[in-house]
């Protein structure tokens, strides 16, 4: 009680600090939305969530603001009040200086999609093998070509045998995966799926034989590959492939995940 | 500078989708922190140990809070004289059972129902197994902390066992003497005195007009959203790092034993210490690894205990009754969740 002077000015901040951190996060929230790299985030089913959250969060900090603002004076008591009402967890101003350095730092560097070196850490053995979401009941109505990369994996979890599908016409999109240990004129056609948001990301790919003398891709390139589907034996094991007529470079997608 | 984007990425989107789920439970357990009425609530609890158990485990459905809010709740709770079964198996319970949990459970973990299901059965079985355990003791007082048995109401004729025990004597001697009347003019006057020297909140709330009731509103959810949302920061930032930076074999090696899995989640679930209503998004990001019982391990065990919460559960109880809460919930949960693992693999 001798000399609470100085620290009190230092508490002062605090409010001003929790306001900040949740204003900022719910801008960082909106703006991942209009940029559209909420894509690359979570899953589309909780953009409106996202959304929600964000406006949420700007209106709580923006009007604890605008409060403070208007109330300069009543701050100190509140301090005090808060204080000593709740049982905190970190020393004061700790909690919301986290929250508003991570929010900084979303600000400041772009989030960027999984890429082959990921999915190739990951392993080319989850690569072509079962995906996570059950396939209970699963029949796949569209028409081969229509059949998007993880509707192949699907339907191939259901039915493994490659030679079903012998001749079967293909059209997907995906990025380029060269795995090491694929001999020359082969490459997995790939792309990321999330049930959530991408802590939950996996990859999957098919793998796909290269038409004579066709370029080599880079990893990592978006292509749409065309052509039918043929039982080869890869690594050692019988696979299907897609025997491409048609390769045609595309631009990254917007949505770089798959359903 | 890959495995930095990596893990910021998924450091991001854990952290988006999480917050609004936070917001939300940090909204709802401010409003009923004002609008629910406790003390009719309590006199509506049943008495017999096995379904006050049951039905504080289920309190949690009005109370939607977290493990940080709980414990607030039960606090008051108990000096507002509910049974030992329904504190314990409320404080248990209520961070798992109710609305927001459950949804974000469902949201992370839409492709595998039966992890949402099972998620709330085996929080239901530990939540009240334990309430009855502690039930058995009859009178709580000597494992709680003195302050709250200070608090605390029932000295009367109706729990006759308490005569017994001449610690339980001493603090009613101290009661007496603090507030100068019979034990029965107690109830009503020192522990509302009390009550709001502990929990300052809850009168304040009651007693507050409308306008004091907003600016507490407000106050509470930021301070709420501050706290959490700071252990959010810190959670997410190891999910993110220990994806990217073990390697892929360690974690696999870890994650695919049915008796190590369980244990690294049940271990982990006691250190991170995330917040109940998002941390259905942390073991999201182990899924694709860790077996299903081990991740239902870390969704039951850690909204009972864990270390964040430890330090809050010892403002109700002794070092003592803590340890057995820790012991209790962690064999209970490792029980069940192995079960699954055995019976699924």
């Amino acid at each position: 009680m001798t000399n609470p002077k100085p620290q009190m000015t230092n508490r002062l901040w605090i409010p001003w600090l929790d306001a900040l951190a949740l204003a900022v996060w719910g801008l960082l929230m909106l703006k991942y939305w209009l940029t559209g790299k909420l894509n690359i985030l979570i899953h589309p089913a909780y953009h409106w969530l996202c959304v929600a959250g964000g406006l949420g969060l700007l209106a709580v900090g923006g009007y604890k603001i605008w409060q403070l603002w208007k109330q300069h004076r009543r701050v100190r008591r509140e301090v005090e009040a808060l204080s000593e009402s709740h049982l905190t967890l970190f020393p004061p101003g700790w909690g919301s200086m986290l929250l508003l350095v991570a929010a900084i730092a979303g600000l400041s560097i772009t989030p960027r999609p999984f890429a082959s070196q990921t999915a190739l850490e990951v392993g080319v053995t989850d690569l072509l093998s079962a995906t996570r979401s059950q396939p209970q009941s699963f029949r796949s109505l569209k028409k081969p070509e229509e059949r998007t990369l993880i509707d192949w994996i699907r339907t191939l979890n259901v039915y493994p045998e490659p030679d079903e599908y012998t001749g079967d016409r293909v059209s997907v999109e995906g990025f380029v995966i060269h795995p090491p240990e694929f001999p020359k004129g082969y490459m997995v056609i790939s792309r990321f799926v999330i049930t959530c948001c991408a802590a939950d990301a996996y990859p999957i790919g098919l793998p796909v034989k290269l038409p004579p003398n066709s370029p080599k891709y880079p990893a990592d390139t978006w292509l749409l590959v065309q052509g039918e589907m043929i039982t080869e034996t890869l690594v050692d094991v019988r696979k299907l492939v897609i025997q491409a007529t048609q390769i045609e470079t595309i631009p990254e997608p917007k949505n770089p995940y798959d359903y | 500078m890959k495995p930095f984007n990596n893990a910021f990425t998924i450091f991001l989107s854990l952290l988006v989708e999480a917050l609004p789920f936070l917001l939300l439970g940090v909204l709802f357990s401010s409003a009923l922190l004002l609008f629910v009425n406790e003390r009719n609530l309590v006199k509506r609890l049943p008495k017999n140990p096995v379904l006050g158990a049951f039905a504080g485990s289920l309190v949690g459905f009005l109370f939607p809070v977290c493990e940080c809010g709980n414990v607030p709740v039960a606090r008051r709770l108990l000096v507002q004289g509910v049974s030992p079964a329904v504190a314990v198996g409320f404080l248990l319970a209520a961070p798992t059972i109710n609305p927001i949990v459950i949804w974000s459970t469902w949201a992370a973990f839409r492709d595998r129902p039966e992890i949402v299901v099972l998620r709330v059965v085996f929080s239901l079985v530990v939540a009240t197994v334990i309430g009855v355990i502690f039930s058995i003791q009859g009178d709580l007082r000597p494992l709680l902390h003195p302050n709250l048995v200070r608090a605390m109401p029932k000295l009367r004729s109706e729990t006759p066992e308490t005569e017994e025990k001449p610690a339980l004597l001493k603090s009613g001697t101290y009661l007496l003497g603090q507030s100068g009347g019979t034990l029965r003019l107690d109830d009503a006057t020192a522990s509302e005195d009390i009550l709001e020297a502990i929990a300052p909140d809850a009168v304040i709330a009651t007693n507050a007009s409308g306008k004091q009731r907003w600016q507490l509103f407000v106050d509470n959810t930021i301070a709420e959203l501050r706290e959490l949302g700071g252990v959010l920061v810190l959670g997410s930032a190891i999910a993110a790092f220990v994806q990217v930076a073990v390697p892929r074999e360690a974690i696999l090696n870890l994650g695919q034993g049915p008796v190590t899995s369980i244990l690294v989640m049940l271990g982990l679930a006691a250190l991170v210490s995330i917040c109940s209503t998002v941390d259905a998004f942390f073991a999201l990001s182990f899924s694709s690894a860790f077996t299903s019982g081990s991740l239902l391990a870390f969704l039951v065990f850690g909204p009972t205990i864990d270390l964040k919460s430890i330090g809050l559960l010892l403002s109700i109880f002794r070092t003592r009754a803590v340890v057995y809460l820790f012991i209790l919930a962690a064999q209970l949960t490792f029980f069940l969740t192995l079960l699954v693992n055995l019976h699924w693999s």
